[in-house]
């Protein structure tokens, strides 16, 4: 019986078989062995049809990607065999539905998904069931276990989720019975996607209220902070646009309430002239930013990191900024609870940068059970005399808000300390200096903080960021390739600090852009010396084995 | 001493009908203040424009927003905190061009905010171009030979979109103005107060206005006679066109809950925290 480094199991067919439940419900069956999870949905921008698959990898040491190379593939359609016959471990099994060719697939396991399908309510939709009783069938799990798991599993009509997966059981424990016995291991029980940790690490941060217009990949964090969002005790709003998204929110904030908002790199466009009325007004907004490959509508459903400079650079105008990108699902959830409280001290806005590829993955992690730490705002609740944007030393003015018996006014336009208009120059430039001595703030803050991750002690220097930080880090673990990766989480300000130990060392940039946006900022923040970029961008996260082979090229 | 003003420089030009909309709202402020308003409670939102100056000359909390968005803006205030009473000022170009979907939404969904709209029919402060209330044939410098478009009817559009409380009025009339705006601010529900604004030096429409104004005296009661209303040319009526009463956006969303002031505390967040992955 076999037991691989990691396990990866691969369930494609069309939209509407259940493809991604099947997905997730095969990462708690890892999960329920105590093994380490990672499960990446690839699906279209379609509600029938066309080709979705989930890749499930496991394995008894934390994992941080999902793998190309499957064990076992179940394809439920005719496209998933053809797709996914390339797609399979030395050792691996293609189990196929055969009532969905016309003829036998070589070396394949043929089983009559469909067929034992029929007769059931909704049977395409239960095809995904099916894909699981193959799983626990090849990995040695017993009729009565299988039972159970379904039933807890699939509980929406669980009487006929359980005969029909018994059913297929029955069939696939004889042709490809426990090939396969998986080592139990010692994860955390938790998983999450990345869209889910940042929606509770904002709460952890202090969130009050989440305001969104669907955009995928982040809708997931509006539909997972909605769903909870009485039981979290927090207000979800979905308004008609995303100009209203980032004006509600910001009016909200001016009022006391912690806001955030999310979307996509359309979305956040939309948002663009609100966020630099945000870094005028000194009103603190978190906003997520999860990237799909774009320039505009691109590729919805798929990865990209194409939004770097965009991020870095959102609003007209000079203001300070926060920038960061999380490395890991467990990294997105403290990340969204310490961006929170770095807009409130620092009454700015910050933008949380992430893609699909951590958005939508779903991985085991650890949640501390304290609350993450932050700086707390500089609030002003005296009954004395007030000026929203009072001069001040680190350019911070304390915050008061309505009602109060002071006037507090917050605006758009250039102000004296009180927050009334002026086009006098001596107060053009103080107000100009004031916002620059923050962002100076900033950085003095994000200086006595960790801001850059480190992974590995010797070998060449690897520089990545966000989810890609993830595949590397699985490339490198997968082939033994010695190496040090170097991983800003901020991103603006940048911390250059951490790169003075590296000044003219030679370094591979590993990103998913075209135009290599990381490898420049480096060039232009720090003095390491770029001589290679590994770069995807094809909308597919990498697959670590094929990364740890570029890797090994460059290095 | 004039309590309700600020240190700002008044900035209109002579005869501008601001100055009667200034006037009508310190006396509004002033009547709900007898009325046990607090005016602590009173919160305020502009766009941009001449209109949009009123916000540095009132002596009151609020947000001077961006072109278009006083009305999101003041959607999110009240929302954060349903105690507070948020009165958004707009200009015909921020409510009825830039911001029309705000508009057209905190109607939908009966936002509980004021918006006082500024029709003077022109972009003032960008030197008279034409606007979506702007009659056809208009001369600006963005339409030399004048505008092609007929205007909107702003007021038929709020109702279409189901408005709680529409009014229109007229500076010149201020203590009616006055009483518009304080009703408009006492009704739970979106209110929406349009006020026919003469601009001095890009669209002087006084006399126009003296002639036809026409004072309103019955509040409509069925839809289509506020329709009728809003629509009828021979006279401009003023007055409030539709009044009726309907469950507020934020009691709909929130019930008695004050976001900005019941914040979930720490040791509640660690618990729901634990509870959900422990």
């Amino acid at each position: 019986m076999k037991d691989p480094r990691h396990f990866t199991f691969l369930v494609g067919g069309e939209a509407g078989h259940g493809v991604r439940t099947a997905g997730t419900i095969a990462g708690d069956y890892f999960g329920e062995l105590g093994r380490y999870v990672f499960q990446m949905d690839d699906y279209q921008s379609l509600i029938r049809g066309g080709h979705n698959f989930a890749a499930v990898s496991s394995a008894t040491h934390p994992i941080f990607s999902q793998y190309a190379k499957a064990d076992l593939v179940v394809a439920l359609d005719a496209r998933s065999v053809e797709l996914h016959r390339e797609h399979l471990c030395p050792e691996g099994v293609l189990v196929y539905n055969i009532d969905a060719l016309k003829e036998g697939v070589a070396d394949c396991i043929g089983l009559p998904l469909s067929e034992l399908a029929k007769g059931l309510s909704h049977a395409d939709l239960r095809l995904g069931v099916g894909s699981i009783a193959v799983l626990a069938a090849a990995t040695g799990m017993n009729r009565a276990a299988l039972a159970d798991f379904i039933g807890r599993k699939y509980v929406r009509d669980s009487e006929n989720n359980v005969a029909y997966a018994l059913s297929v059981y029955d069939v696939a424990v004889e042709r490809l019975g426990s090939q396969w016995q998986l080592g139990k291991g010692d994860a955390p029980p938790t998983m999450l996607t990345g869209n889910e940790a940042i929606g509770i690490g904002a709460y952890a941060g202090g969130l009050d209220m989440y305001f969104a217009y669907p955009m995928t990949p982040a809708s997931s964090v509006l539909h997972f902070l909605a769903a909870h969002a009485s039981e979290l005790g927090i207000t979800v709003v979905h308004p008609e646009s995303e100009i209203a998204v980032m004006n509600m929110a910001i009016g909200a904030a001016s009022v006391g309430a912690r806001t955030a908002v999310g979307s996509s790199g359309g979305g956040v466009a939309l948002m663009e002239e609100a966020m630099s009325l945000a870094g005028m007004s000194e009103t603190p907004v978190l906003c997520i930013l999860s990237s799909r490959p774009g320039p505009s509508t691109g590729v919805p459903t798929y990865t990209a990191q194409g939004d770097l400079g965009f991020a870095l650079n959102q609003g007209h105008g000079e203001f300070p900024r926060i920038v960061a990108s999380p490395g890991t699902v467990e990294e997105a959830y403290r990340l969204a609870a310490e961006l929170l409280s770095l807009s409130w001290a620092f009454q700015s806005p910050s933008i949380l940068l992430t893609e699909k590829h951590l958005s939508e993955s779903r991985m085991t992690v650890s949640i501390p059970s304290e609350l993450p730490s932050g700086p707390s705002p500089a609030i002003d609740d005296s009954e004395g005399e007030y000026g929203r944007y009072a001069d001040s030393e680190n350019g911070i003015s304390p915050m008061r808000f309505a009602p109060s018996a002071a006037t507090i006014k917050w605006t758009s336009y250039e102000h004296d300390g009180n927050g009334i208009t002026t086009e006098d120059p001596a107060w053009i430039s103080l107000m100009q200096e004031k916002r620059r001595r923050k962002r100076e703030s900033v950085i003095a803050y994000l200086r006595a903080h960790a801001c850059t991750n480190r992974f590995g002690e010797s070998g060449p220097v690897v520089v990545t960021y966000g989810s890609t930080t993830m595949s590397v880090r699985e490339a490198l673990s997968v082939s033994g390739l010695e190496a040090r990766v170097v991983q800003p989480v901020y991103l603006e300000p940048f911390p250059e600090w951490d790169f003075e130990d590296l000044a003219g060392e030679e370094v591979v940039v590993v990103e998913q852009s075209c135009d290599a946006q990381l490898a420049t900022l480096l060039r232009r923040r720090t003095s390491v010396k770029v001589v290679a970029s590994v770069l995807q961008y094809d909308g597919r996260p990498f697959d670590p084995e094929e990364l740890a082979v570029r890797l090994k090229e460059v290095l | 001493m004039d309590d309700l003003a600020t240190y700002a420089e008044n900035t209109w030009c002579p005869g501008c009908g601001n100055f009667g909309i200034l006037n009508a709202f310190k006396k509004a402020v002033r009547r709900l203040e007898t009325a046990g308003v607090k005016r602590q409670d009173i919160a305020i939102t502009a766009g941009i424009g001449c209109h949009a100056k009123i916000f540095d000359y009132l002596n009151l909390s609020g947000f001077y927003s961006i072109h278009g968005r006083s009305m999101a803006t003041a959607q999110g205030m009240k929302l954060a905190n349903p105690r507070m009473k948020v009165i958004a000022f707009a200009g015909d170009g921020d409510a009825y061009g830039e911001g029309i979907a705000h508009m057209v939404f905190a109607a939908k969904r009966n936002a509980d905010i004021t918006v006082i709209v500024h029709n003077n029919g022109t972009y003032g402060l960008t030197t008279g171009q034409y606007t979506p209330t702007s009659v056809k044939g208009f001369r600006g410098p963005s339409t030399p030979q004048g505008s092609v478009e007929d205007p909107f009817n702003p007021l038929a559009l709020m109702l279409s979109a189901g408005a709680t409380f529409v009014a229109r009025g007229y500076p010149v009339r201020l203590d009616h103005l006055s009483d518009l705006f304080a009703r408009a601010i006492l009704h739970e529900g979106f209110s929406v107060v349009d006020v026919l604004q003469p601009c001095v030096t890009f669209n002087n429409t006084y006399q126009r206005y003296n002639e036809s104004v026409t004072e309103l005296e019955v509040v409509p009661e069925a839809f289509e006679d506020s329709m009728a209303a809003a629509r009828r040319t021979d006279h401009l009526l003023i007055g409030v066109l539709r009044h009726v009463s309907s469950s507020p956006y934020h009691r709909e969303l929130l019930g008695d809950v004050v976001p900005a002031d019941t914040r979930a505390s720490a040791a509640r967040r660690r618990k729901v925290i634990a509870d959900l992955f422990g």
